[in-house]
């Protein structure tokens, strides 16, 4: 198990090391396919009718003039020893890790990361809350009733919700329930969990359900599929024959077989929301990772953007690590190896 | 798939006891393909489905014929169907009428009829093909990897765990520049769809390779796979004949959702400047152009409505599908 | 969305850039505009009331001003801040030497005394300028403002490797020192040869050749105190020390701010600001379409930017008359435009040049970018009304506006191309208004033969690596590009130079797409040697036409913007000098 884990957090930092040399090489490599020269892409930073001077500054200033192979190792060394930032009036040791400074702002990448974590933590926790819950739960009764109203009605409004982007949602929630009814907060809202619980839950109550209802969806699906499929099987028969009670057939034995895909999903998708639930955070103006990203990645701000990405790898691979795990839990028949 | 037995509420699910009842003694006859359309035959929801999305693909090949008969040139501006100062079209409900059946767009008033049925075919081409390639990636790879175990699933998993955290994004914005006009011998629009449906496709598989892997490591350890092993099954008989018909239910249900998120990932793409050329019309094009305007919800509709039917035929096609070809059954 | 595999994840990305690019252009819009006549006192709530007249008079003190920006800010910092909101909202916790006089009407053009006690005094033929300054200014903390902290202020501005986002008309103006490498790298060297500060309330410039405008240069934010002790070069943008009537309370980058009371500004050293809020809360990055509905609802009262609302917005505003009679519809000097571009055959041929000023849909084009109301009046030449001396001329008249498929057929067999071509417009892919001029100008040149592809680039990017590219314009052929250009400067140098002076043009990162014409740069030049106001009003009216003459630059639209005052505000006047409303006026209910 543990030697697993080991294996397994190596593996990790290879893949980071893949993800962030690859999304270096983009930002330098494919724009010089299309002729872009150093001071082509220090243009990007400067403000309008800047200088060639000006721009010759700031290419030098961000290292675009050094072979990309040097700025990665730059950038490299800044995560794991730290670097030194001279902001005009002196220098600033950024310790480790250092993702550098924002080609735009100036602002050191690392600290706005962190700060914004919580944010997009509040926001998947609580909507993942609902749409485990509220996707399993449709997904059982939609199987055990198979072919009723009930089924028909809850696999219409969950599929209504896939075609529907979160942005026309979200802004409609908006319109109704905080400028219309008045009784949620109006976009912006964020209170720190650890400032005020009950205001915390209050003002991300609509973007919890917005972003739920439209995860719930698959969630519903993927658990009706599972659970006739599993309904049928020879131990589901097996237990109602031994007399067990049949809520106790369906949770213990039908639903466990039929959570793998689940876990798999939910492995995946809360993963990725903690790198940053974009769409739901540009809707809502919360401040969080997904609303930086969208920043880093429009103003095509390096630092920002390779932090960012980096982060969001890392959750991706602590989820899949952890699915794995569970797996484990989940279905006894599977080993670890 | 089997039917729940004796789950309450079963009653009103119909299909393969009845089925198979009418179909009476002559059953041991029968081939597989033919039992499963004798059920597919019974299932009208299913069937619905099946139509809807025949017609939908109809709709698309014939989408020139269905324009000029009840509508204009999708491209077509009609400045005289908007109010020229809050450029909203003019009439009720976005300016439905015999005219335009389905409105027009806001500011250049387009026949929203039109581009709806013009976008069809890039939309559902776009929709389906990527998700078919990833489905096809993702499938082969996770199963392989749930199957093999040891260092053959490590090295897949990290390929799958990279896909995933791939910024895709920067990759989009950087590409831009860089699309060329012309290649594989394709040119504009085409080498665009070609290169979305590569793109769209290629990035996504490993969410459902990730499904089919957790759902091979279980399936491995059944007694059924543990049997065909004994009896000296090659590993190919083993992962199509045992395994893979075991894993229809969750890859059509997750596929069939993947369908409207691709259709709208090549809008996405298009803002970068890497989707389909404007102003070529197409679904996920039309439903982020119409959120611009939320406040006209009609507008949104019509192309959500579009996405949404398609989903739902899929949907429920796939449902009876699989239903019908459940190997159980037999 | 929904399904996140990497590539959902970032689908929802790139949808929510779609959500939140719907802004206009960069750059900052500073400029004068000639008197226009204007009476009137908008009391009521009544479409254009505040254009005229101050809306909601009031003096009372008090209250709270929620503000809110779709994107982030620049800078904070005076010398690093390039955008029109910035130099209006900074008066707020910095004064400049002068500033343009608050209020309606087009006194709001003119400049008036801030920290100077007058106008700037012009020796040496207009190439040394001296301002004095009052006395019992402090900033924040207490300590003096003194003529050094404006000269050091001045000086620091001029290191562009640490404030790359402001102006450098003062490193192009004034006489700095060879070597000198602004305040930081070269702290030893003496910079009075182009800034100093000859006593303590006397700062004197030395220009490079004559200037007669100065006093409209030292209303930009470069010349706001910052004192030496606590200047912290790039990081000085996260507290800056205000010499204004507020103080920043808290300041989380990217996110918020909040500005209180500076007990250390006294009213009576300030004929400008009556400072009538308690404290200013200022929230960043908010989606663009909710920042309309607050602004609606009322949970904000301003919108920073003040481009103008969304299209979501406008449909839900104009046809309600109440909401209407809440906003405001003014001209803002920034022109919409495609540049029609030599380098790309066949437009190396005039007359094909002139077939795409023909064959536009100007009508179409006015629609596509927000029709009359949101987009702004069809223009026919390159100067928009107000800057100064600008004269309204067209050169392609058409019926109805709406494109002559005859007269572009003849220039077309001119060009010998009869049966049209085919050629790429580019445009910025974010930006949804570009996107449909681009779509329109498709439509009306089919039908004259000429097929466009269209072909979009990410904004970002979009003058440094592809349409202001020369390389990449070449490589890719493109004949078209969509382009929009605001001055901050009130008259024909300021808003055209930049973009018809061929000489501006390098590899990567131009304005200037298009217009590369011999006698357009001598004519610019011999406007900017004119010493005579009037007649050099004249020869940049002809510099416009000999722009127009050359059809290397179609005209789009002269912009104007929608702006809706927000409730409970009181004290609301449009300025036109800011080009929006005037923050330092406003006041709280």
């Amino acid at each position: 198990m543990l030697t697993y884990i080991i294996r397994r957090l190596i593996g990790a930092l290879a893949m980071l090391i893949v993800i962030s040399m690859v999304t270096f090489g983009i930002f330098f490599v494919v724009p010089q396919w299309a002729g872009a020269t150093p001071e082509a892409l220090a243009s990007r930073y400067v403000g309008r009718a800047a200088t060639p001077e000006t721009v010759h500054l700031i290419a030098e200033r961000l290292g675009f003039y050094d072979p990309v192979a040097v700025q990665y190792g730059r950038f490299l060394k800044g995560i794991f020893a730290g670097a030194q930032y001279d902001y005009g009036a002196g220098v600033e040791q950024c310790p480790a890790p250092c993702f550098g400074y924002s080609f735009i702002s100036g602002q050191p990448v690392w600290p706005d990361l962190v700060d914004r974590m919580p944010v997009t933590f509040s926001l998947a926790v609580g909507a993942a809350i609902l749409w485990v819950l509220a996707g399993v739960s449709v997904g059982v009764l939609s199987a055990l009733r198979r072919g009723s109203f009930f089924d028909r009605l809850s696999m219409g409004t969950a599929l209504a919700g896939v075609s529907l982007p979160i942005f026309f949602t979200g802004m409609i929630s908006l319109v109704v329930f905080s400028y219309g009814l008045g009784w949620t907060p109006p976009g912006g809202a964020y209170t720190p969990l650890l400032q005020n619980p009950a205001q915390w839950a209050y003002d991300l109550m609509l973007p919890w359900i917005t972003l739920a209802f439209l995860f719930a969806a698959t969630y519903a699906r993927l658990t009706r599929a599972g659970m006739l499929e599993t309904m049928g099987e020879d131990y589901i028969r097996t237990a109602r024959a031994k007399g067990l009670r049949e809520r106790e057939v369906v949770v213990k034995h039908g639903l466990r077989a039929a959570l793998t895909p689940i876990l798999t999903l939910f492995g995946i998708d809360f993963g990725l929301l903690i790198g940053g639930a974009i769409l739901t955070e540009t809707t809502y103006t919360l401040p969080g990772l997904g609303q930086y990203a969208i920043l880093a990645i429009r103003n095509q701000d390096l630092p920002q953007v390779m932090g960012v990405v980096l982060v969001a790898a890392v959750f991706v691979v602590v989820a899949s690590l952890i699915v794995d795990l569970l797996y484990a839990v989940v279905d006894p028949r599977v080993r670890l190896s | 798939m089997t039917a729940p037995l004796d789950v309450p509420g079963s009653a009103a699910e119909a299909q393969p006891e009845s089925v198979l009842a009418g179909v009476g003694k002559d059953i041991q006859g029968r081939s597989l393909t033919r039992i499963a359309w004798m059920r597919l035959r019974r299932d009208k929801i299913a069937l619905g489905g099946g139509i809807v999305v025949v017609v939908l693909i109809l709709v698309a090949i014939f989408s020139g014929p269905i324009i000029s008969a009840f509508g204009h040139d999708p491209l077509e501006f009609h400045q005289d169907a908007i109010d020229q100062s809050t450029l909203l079209p003019k009439g009720t409900f976005g300016g439905v009428s015999g005219e335009y059946l389905l409105g027009v767009e806001p500011v250049n008033g387009r026949d929203i009829f039109s581009r709806i049925v013009a976008g069809a075919g890039i939309s559902l081409l776009i929709g389906f093909l990527a998700t078919m390639l990833s489905v096809v990636i993702g499938t082969v790879l996770g199963v392989v990897a749930g199957y093999f175990g040891g260092w053959v699933d490590q090295v897949i998993g990290r390929i799958m765990d990279v896909f995933l955290a791939f910024p895709l994004l920067v990759f989009a914005i950087a590409l831009a520049g860089v699309v060329p006009d012309k290649g594989f011998g394709l040119e504009g629009n085409g080498l665009r769809i070609a290169m979305l449906i590569f793109i769209i496709g290629f990035f996504s598989w490993p969410s459902i390779g990730r499904i089919v892997r957790g759902q091979t490591l279980s399936l491995r350890e059944r007694e059924f796979v543990d049997a065909a092993r004994s009896l000296g099954a090659r590993h190919g008989y083993i992962l199509f004949r045992e395994v893979l018909p075991n894993l229809m239910a969750p890859i059509l249900v997750y596929a069939t959702l993947l369908i409207p998120t691709n259709i709208l990932f090549e809008a996405a793409l298009s803002f970068l400047g890497v989707g389909i050329n404007p102003p070529t019309p197409t679904w996920g094009g039309m439903l982020s152009e119409a959120v611009r305007f939320y406040t006209l919800p009609h507008f949104v509709l019509f192309p959500g409505l579009a996405i949404f039917i398609t989903v739902l035929a899929f949907n429920l096609f796939g449902d009876g599908l699989r239903d019908a070809f459940d190997p159980r059954a037999h | 969305m929904r399904r996140k595999s990497a590539l959902a994840a970032a689908a929802t990305a790139a949808l929510a850039m779609a959500l939140s690019a719907c802004g206009g252009g960069g750059g900052t819009s500073q400029q004068q505009q000639p008197a226009q006549s204007a009476s009137g006192n908008g009391a009521q709530p009544a479409f254009n009331a505040s254009l005229t007249g101050v809306f909601n008079p009031s003096t009372k003190k008090g209250g709270t001003i929620k503000a809110a920006h779709s994107a982030d800010w620049d800078s904070l910092d005076p010398a690093d801040t390039y955008y029109g909101y910035s130099f209006n909202f900074g008066r707020l916790y910095w004064r400049t030497l002068t500033t343009y006089k608050t209020g309606p009407g087009p006194d709001g053009n003119q400049v008036v005394p801030d920290l100077a006690e007058s106008l700037g005094t012009p020796s040496d033929d207009g190439k040394t300028w001296t301002y004095k300054i009052r006395s019992g200014l402090k900033y924040e903390d207490g300590t003096p403002i003194t003529a050094k902290d404006v000269a050091y202020a001045v000086a620091r501005s001029y290191d562009k490797e640490t404030f790359p986002h402001g102006p450098s008309y003062l490193n192009e103006l004034l006489a700095w020192p060879k070597g000198f490498k602004g305040v930081y790298k070269t702290p030893d060297m003496d910079y009075k040869s182009a800034v100093e500060a000859t006593d303590d309330t006397t700062v004197v410039f030395h220009l490079v050749k004559p200037f007669a405008s100065m006093d409209y240069i030292v209303q930009m934010p470069m010349t706001a105190p910052v004192p030496k002790a606590k200047d912290t070069g790039a990081k000085y943008r996260e507290h800056v020390i205000s010499s204004g009537p507020y103080k920043f309370e808290t300041n989380e980058a990217g996110k918020r701010f909040a500005l209180v009371r500076n007990d250390q500004w006294d009213a009576s050293t300030d004929p400008n600001r009556p400072a009538l809020p308690d404290r200013w809360e200022v929230q960043l990055n908010v989606n663009a379409d909710d920042l309309d509905n607050q602004l609606m609802s009322g949970s904000i009262q301003l919108d920073i930017p003040g481009t103008g609302m969304q299209p979501a917005a406008l449909g839900k505003v104009l046809p309600d008359p109440a909401l209407k009679a809440r906003t405001d519809n003014p001209t803002i000097q920034r022109l919409w435009f495609v540049s029609v571009i030599p380098d790309t055959k066949p437009f190396d041929n005039i007359e094909c040049r002139k077939a795409v000023m023909w064959a536009a849909d100007r009508v179409a084009n006015q629609t596509a970018f927000g029709g009359p109301v949101a987009g702004g009046e069809i223009a026919t030449n390159v100067m928009p009304p107000g800057i100064v001396g600008q004269e309204k001329f067209d050169l392609y008249q058409t019926p109805e506006n709406k494109g002559d498929v005859n007269k572009a057929k003849q220039a077309l067999s001119a060009c010998g191309q009869p049966n049209g071509f085919a050629t790429t417009m580019s445009f910025r892919s974010d930006r949804p208004r570009e996107k449909a001029l681009a779509e329109a100008m498709q439509q009306a040149l089919s039908k004259v033969g000429i097929k466009l592809t269209l072909k979009g680039f990410p904004a970002s990017s979009y003058f440094s690596d592809y349409a202001g590219n020369v390389e990449y314009v070449k490589k890719n052929g493109i004949g078209l590009a969509t382009h929009g250009w605001g001055s901050d400067w009130p008259d024909g140098y300021g808003f055209m130079q930049a973009i018809v002076d061929s000489r501006t043009i390098r590899a990567a990162g131009n304005y200037n797409l298009s217009v590369k014409n011999a006698e357009v740069d001598k004519l610019v030049d011999q406007a900017a040697a004119e010493l005579d106001a009037d007649a050099r009003a004249k020869l940049w009216v002809e510099v416009d036409k000999k722009v127009m003459e050359d059809a290397s630059l179609l005209p789009v639209v002269w912009a104007k913007s929608l702006l809706m005052r927000g409730q409970g505000v009181t004290n609301l006047a449009y300025n036109e000098g800011q080009q929006m409303y005037d923050y330092v006026l406003l006041g709280a209910q």
